[in-house]
């Protein structure tokens, strides 16, 4: 009777799953198995595919491809410090009720949810290294103007400040969540010790904090490895191939150059370098936080 | 809530029933124009629907000319290519040999034919390629908004400065640094502008007396008339410091140029016929247009686009796209075309109508494009065509004026990975 029962639950749980599991399969898996396929062929879209075996990830072997991974780890890594960094501080500012920081924090994750493109034109026109209004406020005061996104060892740091500002309400309000969730008990028993403010953070606010910080990093890993939109719009990969990341570059090959084999050999390595390192981020994830109250 | 879900599903029903009526063959055109150049191919879509009752020409922007031809690639596997669509000349010779091209040849001496020998022969398909000594493909593309790039000056700076307009790249670099003005460290004003871009490149590689392929298509020939090309803008923006390069990838370097031009930023600028209509209307000076200088000779590249059919569409449709394509190119539109751009007019009728005289003599700048054929230098038809301009010159360009690398070790890879995708199509 039972094991009927639960025969019969576990089937509804299936089906339950199930049309989720089929739009997962059909959107992300079939695609991901597909890219897999092509990227033993050589093809254009045009002419029947041709299959080369592996040379399409022989021919990413190159200095061009180690560039790419360069200029993608400098991106996430710059992204993710300074949007942890900037998200911790203003949370820690604004962690007071109040009609002052509901609005700044309001103002703040407006960013957040404006889209790309409308950000990317913004900073194209805020940027411009004659006309733009961030060259006029270095000029006011005595600084000499950047070229923001025509100079190649600059450029792709200006992305990465760009995409902080736009981010960064999101660790912020994730950041607050985590704080408001921290026993005030803590703080008075710290106060009552005689704990400097700077040891109250140390050793309270920063290691009951460290499953939401292992949170933003995974998130913000993830999604600043899939940055697209800002490098199509503000600089195209360029000047020369100074911004050119990972998905953009698959993007080129595929839809500018019209090697599908080899956008696909470089799909099924990102697709291997992401889940490493969700892999590595979820091992550490389960050792390191544990905490209860 | 609901009611507007049934107003909405009423006004579908109504739209598809609407035209079921009168029963036209519906056909997609794609196109890539923005801006103003898109207003004025939106109103021909409507007048040639207009025009009659037979088809209906529905017309898509689609991005720029490469964002276009990843869409129409794409739009092919999966089988919902439009019938028509325009391309730029160097993707031709690979489309075709890809097999995805309709031949024109039955269409434009059939029923609905058009006049094959009043198109003027420079922008038609036959000027446009070099077929390498082997016999020319079959008709598969009417020119539609061709162009070539011109000179275009601002004449008050020249004039205020006794600089006359340059005719040999020596006189352009002397102009240009008399224009140049200078505050401290910042440039004020840059004599010269222009986008370091493939096309550009390929008027300097052929002024300087080179060609891009061997007589035969065999082999990468622009080496070294190709390094001196570059050299030439590198020379300018890092030695003379009179040259502006504008930022940005394709054509968004074609806009700051433009900007920098209508502005007064900049005294002379290199860019497309087809902007002509545009700084005219928002320049607050005199505009003038000469030729491209020369150097060991004076040449000069065409461009713009091209119509063709798609091979995959259904055949009524190819009909719509045809009848469509023949209306557009017709004397009447091509005058009209032109006037509101400054794309070049493909008809001889047309040009040599007393209206478009008249036209030329009140518009003179109008007409240096259409003098500058002349001048004008073909294009090798070889599959590598596309690959050699979009993957081996384009993006490389930037690196030599930006000094991280020299124009001769650029040149002298691109040389090699020329000849590596020649190769590969030879095969």
């Amino acid at each position: 009777m039972a094991s009927r029962r639960a025969r019969r639950d576990a089937w509804l749980g299936y089906a339950l799953v199930g049309p989720s599991l089929a739009l997962f399969g059909l959107v992300y898996l079939y695609p991901v198995a597909y890219s897999a396929y092509v990227s033993v062929f050589q093809w254009d879209l045009m002419t029947p595919k041709r299959y080369v075996g592996l040379a399409n990830y022989r021919e990413l072997w190159s200095p061009e491809f180690g560039e790419v991974l360069v200029n993608t780890a400098c991106y996430s890594g710059g992204v993710v410090l300074l949007a942890l960094a900037l998200g911790l501080g203003l949370a820690l500012l604004l962690n007071h009720r109040g009609a002052w920081s509901a609005a700044l924090q309001a103002c703040i994750f407006s960013s957040y949810i404006v889209s790309w493109v409308a950000v990317s034109l913004l900073w194209i026109w805020m940027l411009d290294p004659q006309y733009g209004l961030v060259t006029y406020g270095l000029r006011l005061v005595g600084l000499p103007a950047v070229n923001w996104l025509g100079s190649p060892a600059v450029a792709l740091w200006t992305l990465v400040l760009v995409t902080v500002w736009k981010t960064l309400g999101y660790p912020m309000i994730i950041y607050l969540a985590g704080l408001q969730a921290i026993p005030g008990d803590f703080y008075e028993a710290a106060a009552l010790d005689g704990a400097t403010g700077w040891n109250r953070f140390r050793f309270i606010t920063w290691p009951l904090l460290s499953p939401t910080t292992l949170f933003l990093v995974v998130t913000l890993t993830i999604a600043s490895f899939q940055g697209f939109d800002i490098v199509k719009i503000m600089t195209g990969g360029g000047p020369i191939t100074s911004t050119m990341i990972y998905v953009y570059y698959i993007y080129e090959q595929a839809f500018q150059y019209f090697r599908l084999g080899k956008a696909s050999a470089a799909v099924v390595i990102f697709f291997g370098l992401i889940l490493l390192l969700t892999l590595a981020q979820w091992l550490a994830f389960r050792k390191r936080v544990q905490y209860t109250t | 809530m609901r009611r507007m879900l049934a107003v909405v599903l009423g006004l579908w029903w109504l739209a598809g029933a609407g035209p079921a009526a009168a029963d036209p063959i519906v056909a997609q055109f794609w196109y890539s124009f923005g801006g103003k150049n898109r207003e004025v191919t939106e109103a021909h879509i409507k007048k040639f629907n207009e025009s009659q009752s037979k088809y209906r020409i529905e017309g898509t922007f689609q991005g720029d000319y490469f964002q276009a031809l990843a869409k129409i690639r794409a739009a092919a596997i999966t089988k919902t290519a439009p019938a028509a669509f325009h391309v730029v000349g160097e993707a031709l010779p690979n489309l075709w040999q890809g097999g995805m091209l309709e031949s024109m040849e039955e269409y434009a001496k059939g029923a609905n034919g058009t006049d094959l020998a009043d198109f003027v022969p420079g922008l038609t398909q036959a000027g446009y390629f070099d077929y390498l000594g082997k016999k020319p493909a079959p008709l598969f593309a009417l020119p539609f908004f061709r162009s070539t790039p011109i000179l275009y000056y601002n004449a008050d700076m020249l004039a205020a400065k006794g600089v006359k307009v340059p005719a040999t790249w020596d006189e352009l670099r002397d102009a240009a640094g008399k224009l140049t003005v200078r505050e401290g460290g910042d440039t004020k004003v840059y004599g010269f502008e222009v986008p370091v871009d493939w096309w550009f490149w390929y008027g300097l590689l052929h002024q300087a007396g080179g060609t891009l392929m061997s007589a035969d298509g065999k082999r990468a020939a622009f080496k070294d008339k190709g390094q001196e090309a570059l050299q030439f803008w590198v020379d300018l923006v890092n030695r003379d410091r009179t040259m502006k390069q504008p930022p940005g990838k394709d054509y968004s370097a074609w806009e700051v140029a433009n900007t920098d031009f209508i502005n007064q930023r900049v005294g002379m600028i290199f860019t497309s016929t087809a902007f002509l209509n545009y700084m005219t209307e928002n320049a607050k000076f005199k505009v003038g247009t000469a030729f491209l200088p020369a150097k060991a000779k004076a040449a000069v590249p065409t461009g713009g686009t091209y119509f063709v059919l798609l091979k995959d569409a259904p055949a009524a449709q190819k009909e719509a796209g045809w009848a469509f394509i023949k209306w557009m190119t017709d004397p009447e539109q091509t005058v009209s075309l032109s006037k509101a751009t400054g794309y070049m007019p493909v008809r001889l009728s047309a040009i040599n109508s007393p209206a478009m005289q008249s036209f030329y003599k009140d518009n003179p700048n109008y007409k240096v494009a259409l003098d500058q054929l002349r001048n004008a230098q073909r294009f090798p038809f070889s599959p590598a065509l596309f690959d050699i301009q979009r993957e081996v010159i384009q993006p490389n360009l930037e690196a030599a004026v930006l000094g991280s690398k020299t124009s001769a070790e650029i040149m002298t890879t691109a040389d090699q990975k020329a000849n590596e995708i020649i190769g590969k199509y030879d095969r």
